[in-house]
């Protein structure tokens, strides 16, 4: 992936690029809003990650700028701690996601990992189907390889959410703000609860695991 | 000019300076009124006078001068004049000393001499068969004296209404000036860093004393802000001070140590303690967020029957799993006005506490009812309580009780779930012994 990160604060800027280029990515950086802007108009990228506070013009000011152009490369946004208003001014302004500071490099990347695939226009399948898995958004209902397996609607909001992003990490905090709408990390293990029992639900009669835990990062549905 | 309307002097002599205009408008058209019923009133008498004396004398001369002697024989000095003089002009009867007007009919001024003095009456020229002519005159000096009198007196009401403008206007100046005098020296004071003065008030309710009393409260209010800002300040210092101290000592180990398995274990441990130290940045800055009010601007209505359902749904698998019983009683169909994740947060905090800090077996209670204006939410457990003297302090920061010190936390859960309380205009208190029990009133909105 090609990835412009718009960020100020030289340690993060290195570390987030760092970390990205391990992974393989295109890295392309910048200290400054207008620079920013001027760069993520003036090339193709599949990814932006923008700071909010940035100098020379704002990071919400970027990203509302590049979406009036038309420009949809979708974009992460990054922000100091607190903040309950930016994150909704963020993503009303045009970000598509949203990452508070200090973060692990692990959930950053997850997030750049589901930003970079998501089509651009989206509209959903009703029936999503992962190798023998079949859930139906409108009944309601999952089966696997034909056997109907019953759920609670936060296992299957789990499970769909899990569905909607195959191949991809789904972070801790990524599955609360999507499938509880927490912007908050309870003291509660409640996902791994909630996806403990998602398993021994999905698993019951099968041999091998349908969801993967990738250590120290998150969740996938193993297609 | 405008600005002297402005001011509250100005804007009594602007009021006072009304009212004498209407006390003057209102003497003027009193005058007019008053001197012309006197006129009419004049000429009435003048013509029935007129019709008697003519009545008396039978149209004749002879007899209408007999009837002028009669009345001048015992007259008065309110008494009419009259004159009676033949076609040539001359006079026949009558002391009234002027020339008798040729044209019949009312004449307002008719000048007159009596006893040698020059005095004006209003008279009534009738011209008799005979074409002599009988004037009857009426002294105009009782208009006179009660115009003058109505001058006087209007003049006088003028004037008393004129001074007791400028009084009072002087004297509710000088009060204002006063009182806000006093206002204005405490704010200097404050300013001054007298931080505990007050506006001073009188105790009469008057609009003085509710502007005090409001600044009163905004006083106390950015006090309390001020102070919690100092125990925040202290408090972060106090209790950061630990974990940063574990977090040198781990970071220590791992640059002394030489074997390779131990340094990454303190790396390890080190990063884990940083996380933490993160972790109560974060929660410190969000209770500090909801604490300046400002989620306020984006607050909806959200059915909290339903927010709580969720939030115990997603907890059920964790409470059974540590061997707590969760029991609940929500009533359906209650609403508050707010700000959805916060109150998630509020409750997740709340079930959190009950989840971490009692043991297996204890029951954990979660009730939502609506009484009147308030919705009340109680989050309760059977576990081992608090001690008293842990009570007050529980919702402060780093406040933590015995029960909860052996479990891991920052003191901040309960903090946080006051704020966020306090954001929705709501309040929490803790419910009496035994057990343990956090009650959250929030004035209920649309459901």
């Amino acid at each position: 992936m090609r990835i412009l990160i718009v960020e100020d604060d030289a340690e993060t800027n290195r570390f987030v690029a760092r970390g990205l280029t391990e992974l393989g990515h295109h890295v392309v950086t910048s200290a400054d809003g207008r620079d920013g802007l001027f760069q993520a108009t003036g090339d193709q990228f599949d990814a932006l990650i923008v700071d909010r506070m940035l100098p020379g013009l704002d990071g919400l000011s970027l990203i509302k700028a590049l979406r009036a152009a038309g420009n949809t490369t979708p974009a992460l946004m990054l922000t100091a701690v607190g903040g309950i208003a930016d994150r909704v001014e963020g993503l009303e302004g045009g970000a598509d996601d949203y990452l508070v500071k200090p973060f692990a490099f692990s959930e950053l990347a997850a997030r750049v990992h589901a930003l970079g695939r998501r089509p651009a226009t989206q509209t959903e399948a009703s029936v999503l189907v992962i190798g023998a898995i079949e859930l139906d958004l409108h009944r309601r209902t999952v089966t696997r390889d034909g056997r109907r397996i019953a759920l609670q609607p936060r296992e299957f909001a789990l499970l769909a959410e899990l569905m909607r992003n195959p191949r991809r990490v789904m972070t801790r905090t990524m599955l609360l703000e999507r499938v509880w709408d927490f912007d908050f990390d309870p003291k509660t293990n409640i996902v791994e609860t909630h996806l403990s029992r998602l398993r021994s639900k999905l698993n019951a009669g099968f041999d091998d695991d349908a969801v993967e835990t990738v250590r120290g990062a998150g969740y996938m549905i193993r297609s | 000019m405008i600005q002297l309307w402005r001011s509250t002097f100005g804007l009594v002599v602007l009021v006072a300076a009304c009212f004498a205009l209407a006390t003057l408008v209102i003497g003027v058209v009193a005058y007019e009124v008053t001197h012309e019923a006197l006129e009419i009133q004049l000429d009435h008498r003048v013509a029935i006078e007129t019709h008697a004396l003519i009545d008396e004398g039978d149209d004749g001369p002879t007899g209408v001068a007999a009837a002028i002697r009669r009345r001048e024989a015992a007259r008065s000095t309110a008494s009419l004049d009259y004159l009676l003089v033949d076609p040539s002009g001359r006079g026949v009867a009558g002391l009234l000393d002027a020339t008798a007007p040729i044209t019949p009919g009312y004449l307002e001024l008719l000048h007159y001499r009596r006893d040698g003095e020059h005095r004006i009456a209003q008279a009534l020229t009738t011209r008799l068969p005979d074409n002599s002519r009988l004037v009857v005159a009426a002294d105009r000096g009782v208009i006179d004296e009660m115009d003058a009198t109505l001058l006087k007196l209007f003049a006088g009401a003028f004037g008393i209404m004129l001074l007791l403008g400028i009084g009072a206007a002087w004297l509710v100046g000088a009060v204002t000036r006063a009182r806000l005098s006093r206002i204005d020296r405490t704010a200097l004071a404050i300013i001054d860093g007298d931080l505990a003065r007050r506006m001073p008030t009188t105790g009469t309710g008057d609009e003085f004393d509710r502007v005090s009393a409001t600044l009163n409260r905004m006083l106390d209010r950015i006090g309390g802000l001020m102070d919690n800002l100092r125990q925040v300040s202290s408090d972060v210092a106090h209790d950061l001070r630990t974990p940063l101290t574990r977090l040198h000592n781990r970071l220590d180990e791992a640059l002394t140590t030489e074997n390779m398995d131990d340094k990454r274990q303190a790396i390890e441990a080190a990063a884990a303690q940083s996380r933490d130290l993160l972790d109560i940045f974060g929660a410190l800055l969000r209770i500090a967020e909801v604490e300046a009010l400002s989620p306020r601007a984006h607050f909806q209505d959200l059915p909290l029957d339903q927010l709580v359902e969720e939030l115990v749904d997603t907890y059920r698998p964790d409470m059974e799993a540590s061997g707590h019983l969760l029991i609940t009683a929500i009533v359906p169909q209650i609403g508050v006005t707010g700000d959805r994740r916060l109150l998630q947060q509020l409750v997740t905090n709340l079930l959190d506490n009950a989840l971490r800090h009692t043991p297996s077996g204890t029951t954990v209670r979660v009730e939502l009812v609506h009484d009147g204006a308030v919705a009340r939410l109680t989050v309760a457990d059977d576990g081992h309580g608090v001690a008293p003297e842990d009570a007050p302090r529980l919702f402060q920061r780093f406040a933590r009780a015995e029960r909860s010190r052996s479990s891991e936390g920052h003191g901040l859960g309960l903090a946080l779930v006051a704020a966020v309380a306090t954001a929705h205009r709501g309040t929490v208190s803790l419910l009496t012994p035994p057990g343990f029990g956090v009650v959250v009133e929030l004035p209920v909105g649309k459901a």
